[in-house]
């Protein structure tokens, strides 16, 4: 039995506006004598759309009306309706995150998006999600190495590590091909950004917006950009420049590199071989920018494998990399989902150490912390959870999620748990058990999170059973 | 070609050395002192977790592969054979599959759990080896029993049958029932009295629906053991089940062990295809 779930991935970049379509395909594959293993057996992309400019207001605002006309555009194009879509990811990124209106953009597209879900990546979540559009975690489990994806586009590079098909580390950078653009092609300088203004200076190159910037001076400063990757990567030991380019964060470099794979609108520039291109085509340092990295030692010092996807990786990935299924044997009400947005509080190891009976009181004290600290109410709790519970077992710990949990009897939101071995189903049925079937349950297991990730539950698939889930992680962020 | 008699002379020097007393009395000494501790439990080690390769080449991504399989992969070679380790498990595993079948589950563990315990027409465990057709069956006191002591006409029936590992029973049926159990409750249905067959066969679930008349017939059976495990117990469901009913009219949910589904989680799921085996009203490859 094969069951397709169709998925949009939208990216508002600083530069570029992009959206796909993806079939996501979903097969049983235990046995007919087994209970169900649902997986995802094959993503495809149904529909690349064209890639256009991101209209901006001002330097600093979005411009949310143009945005909304055209992805309006391009479902009338590919000839899908919001309704028909179950799952997907709309994300503002690079530059562009940091745009005052983001949010309301985000909001404003919310009702095009169908019931899937909306969010706003921070640069580590763009880096992984652009990784796996990149193909560098796939890339990674193959070979069993450590890839790292540098996806340098208009304003940021953002970097995610893979080792064996995990993410390991990420980093953000300002560096990108358009934080200088020009008004035309004698260079004159139409926009500098903060940092690269710094950069020139430290450089001794002493131009301001309005000025023309030297074609030598252009060259320069673009290998400066390539040199400071190329310490990030840990080919050349860091300096101040790269401290000054981190955006938020850096690589910690505590592992080594096997293999780099670029992904961003400058990896075309990195990858072709062809120079016939005016270097100036694009009114920006890309080009230029793209040059000085295939010059670098970057790729003399790392092999670099070609990146599935290049200026697309980013939409690729966030149509058809951040949607997971849940495990088969789920206890989920129908009316209570789709949910989004929803904090993961989970129990360490420590605490899943002590005897179920305790953790009443584990899960009671953590929440009570987590409501001090946070306006938003709603929590998923999360944990590994004990494979091969006792039946007597899974009644005390459904007792002690419920006494950890319930913190007023007015309270009728459901329950929201999410397991990492296989128990939902048991749970799920003992804790509706427990509240005399009076309080929803979303109870779903092989599901991995950490704490301080949001996770989007979708609607039960009609014919798998199972629910998609997006985990959108924080964790590289502190 | 070594001559004959030289054989012999190597065989004479051998043993003369091996008759020397003194060897056999210090291997007597050490047997004397060795205690349970200090015995490896082969069976105890969590095969996906062994890698017996040296210096491999990339460590987690064997591991991150044996995880995905029960297969006895990475345990390398001494020369040309297995290593002691790999050949002393492989047998420890065949023996604890040997015992899953030629034990019978323990009548404390019948008593203590406190349901009723019957036999297939099979009077001991060497003829219910050797006569499958007696273990499908129940005789005529058996069905008197049955008659007196169960709920007539339930909606659904739950028996718990030896099958070929008493193991998977001893640990998985218990769990698994009351997981069902519950679940069955969650959606309004009681079901009847459950009892254990001894020495039966899956189809014995057909010769005491023929007595007792459910609506539909879950059977707990010990599965047949390999040498991944010895404790897997698998599910057959039918609807209006009967001596007459083909193979095929069975729904199966096999493979419930620890390594696979876990017990409290394949009694809720196992729930849940009896609620849709009691709407569709069929059950086996007709279920949809």
């Amino acid at each position: 039995m094969k069951e397709s779930v169709l998925s949009a991935g939208i990216d508002i970049g600083t530069s570029t506006t992009q959206l796909v379509f993806s079939r996501i395909t979903i097969e049983n594959t235990a046995s007919m004598v087994s209970v169900p293993r649902m997986s995802i057996v094959d993503k495809e992309v149904i529909y690349r759309s064209d890639i256009h400019f991101t209209p901006l207001k001002s330097r600093t605002e979005i411009d949310g009306d143009e945005i909304r006309k055209l992805i309006e555009g391009e479902y009338n194009k590919a000839g899908i309706r919001p309704s028909d879509l179950q799952t997907g990811a709309v994300i503002i990124t690079g530059d562009t995150a940091r745009k005052e209106n983001a949010s309301e953009v985000l909001k404003n597209l919310s009702d095009l998006a169908g019931d899937f879900v909306v969010a706003t990546a921070g640069p580590s979540l763009e880096g992984i999600i652009a990784g796996k559009g990149a193909g560098a975690d796939l890339y990674s489990r193959e070979k069993g190495a450590v890839v790292a994806n540098l996806d340098v586009g208009g304003g940021t590079t953002n970097i995610a590590v893979f080792r064996n098909g995990e993410v390991i580390d990420t980093a953000c950078l300002d560096i990108g091909g358009r934080l200088i653009r020009f008004t035309d092609s004698k260079r004159n300088v139409a926009y500098l950004s903060d940092k690269i203004k710094i950069l020139l200076s430290k450089m001794n190159i002493n131009i301001c917006e309005g000025d023309i910037l030297s074609h030598a001076d252009a060259k320069r400063v673009s290998a400066k950009m390539a040199c400071v990757l190329e310490e990030v990567i840990g080919v050349k030991t860091p300096s101040k420049d790269l401290d000054l380019l981190i955006t938020d964060c850096d690589l910690r470099r505590d592992y080594q590199i096997d293999y780099v794979t670029f992904s961003g609108g400058v990896a075309d520039c990195i990858e072709k071989a062809d120079r016939s291109l005016d270097d100036y085509t694009y009114g920006d340092i890309g080009i230029l920018l793209g040059h000085a990295i295939a010059d670098s030692d970057l790729s003399v010092k790392r092999d670099v494998l070609k990146s599935i996807e290049t200026i697309r990786a980013t939409v690729v990935g966030a149509g058809s990399h951040t949607t997971d299924i849940s495990g088969s044997t789920i206890t989920v009400t129908g009316s209570a989902l789709p949910i989004q947005n929803i904090p993961v509080l989970k129990l360490t190891s420590d605490d899943e150490d002590l005897p179920v009976e305790k953790w009443g009181e584990v899960i009671k004290r953590k929440v009570k912390w987590y409501r001090l600290e946070n306006e938003q109410q709603k929590l998923a709790l999360a944990f590994k959870g004990r494979r091969n519970i006792s039946f007597s077992q899974i009644q005390v710990l459904a007792d002690s999620i419920i006494y950890g949990l319930e913190n007023g009897s007015e309270d009728d939101s459901p329950l929201i748990i999410v397991v990492e071995n296989d128990l939902a189903k048991a749970l799920g049925q003992t804790l509706k058990v427990r509240l005399d079937f009076n309080r929803d349950v979303i109870c779903i297991d092989t599901v991995k999170v950490e704490n301080g990730d949001y996770i989007d539950i979708g609607r039960e698939l009609s014919e798998s059973k199972v629910v998609p889930v997006i985990v959108k992680t924080l964790l590289f962020n502190y | 070609m070594i001559s004959e008699d030289r054989i012999k002379g190597i065989i004479e020097n051998v043993l003369r050395e091996m008759g020397s007393g003194e060897i056999s009395t210090d291997l007597r000494t050490r047997e004397a002192t060795v205690s349970d501790d200090d015995i490896v439990d082969f069976g105890a080690t969590d095969l996906r977790k062994q890698l017996l390769v040296p210096n491999s080449a990339n460590e987690e991504a064997y591991l991150k592969l044996k995880e995905t399989t029960p297969a006895r992969l990475g345990i390398w070679r001494a020369g040309p054979r297995y290593m002691t380790q790999t050949q002393l498990r492989f047998r420890a595993d065949h023996a604890s599959a040997q015992d899953a079948v030629f034990n019978s589950v323990s009548e404390e563990f019948i008593k203590e759990w406190g349901i009723l315990e019957v036999s297939s027409k099979c009077k001991d465990k060497d003829e219910f080896l050797t006569r499958p057709d007696l273990g499908r069956q129940i005789n005529d006191e058996t069905a008197e029993i049955l008659r007196k002591n169960c709920v007539n006409k339930p909606k659904v029936q739950i028996v718990i049958v030896e099958g070929l590992s008493s193991t998977a029973i001893e640990v998985n049926a218990r769990d698994t029932f009351e997981s069902l159990t519950q679940g069955l409750k969650g959606h309004g249905i009681e079901g009847g009295t459950p009892f254990f067959i001894r020495n039966g066969r899956v189809p014995s679930m057909d010769s005491v629906s023929e007595v007792l008349q459910p609506e539909v017939t879950v059977a707990l059976v010990g599965e047949r053991p390999g040498l991944a495990t010895s404790e897997s117990l698998s599910c057959y469901i039918a609807y209006k089940a009967s001596t007459s009913i083909p193979e095929s009219a069975r729904t199966v949910v096999s493979n419930i062990h620890q390594m696979g589904t876990p017990s409290v989680e394949a009694g809720a799921h196992i729930a849940d295809i009896v609620v849709k085996i009691l709407e569709q009203k069929t059950s086996g490859i007709d279920l949809k």
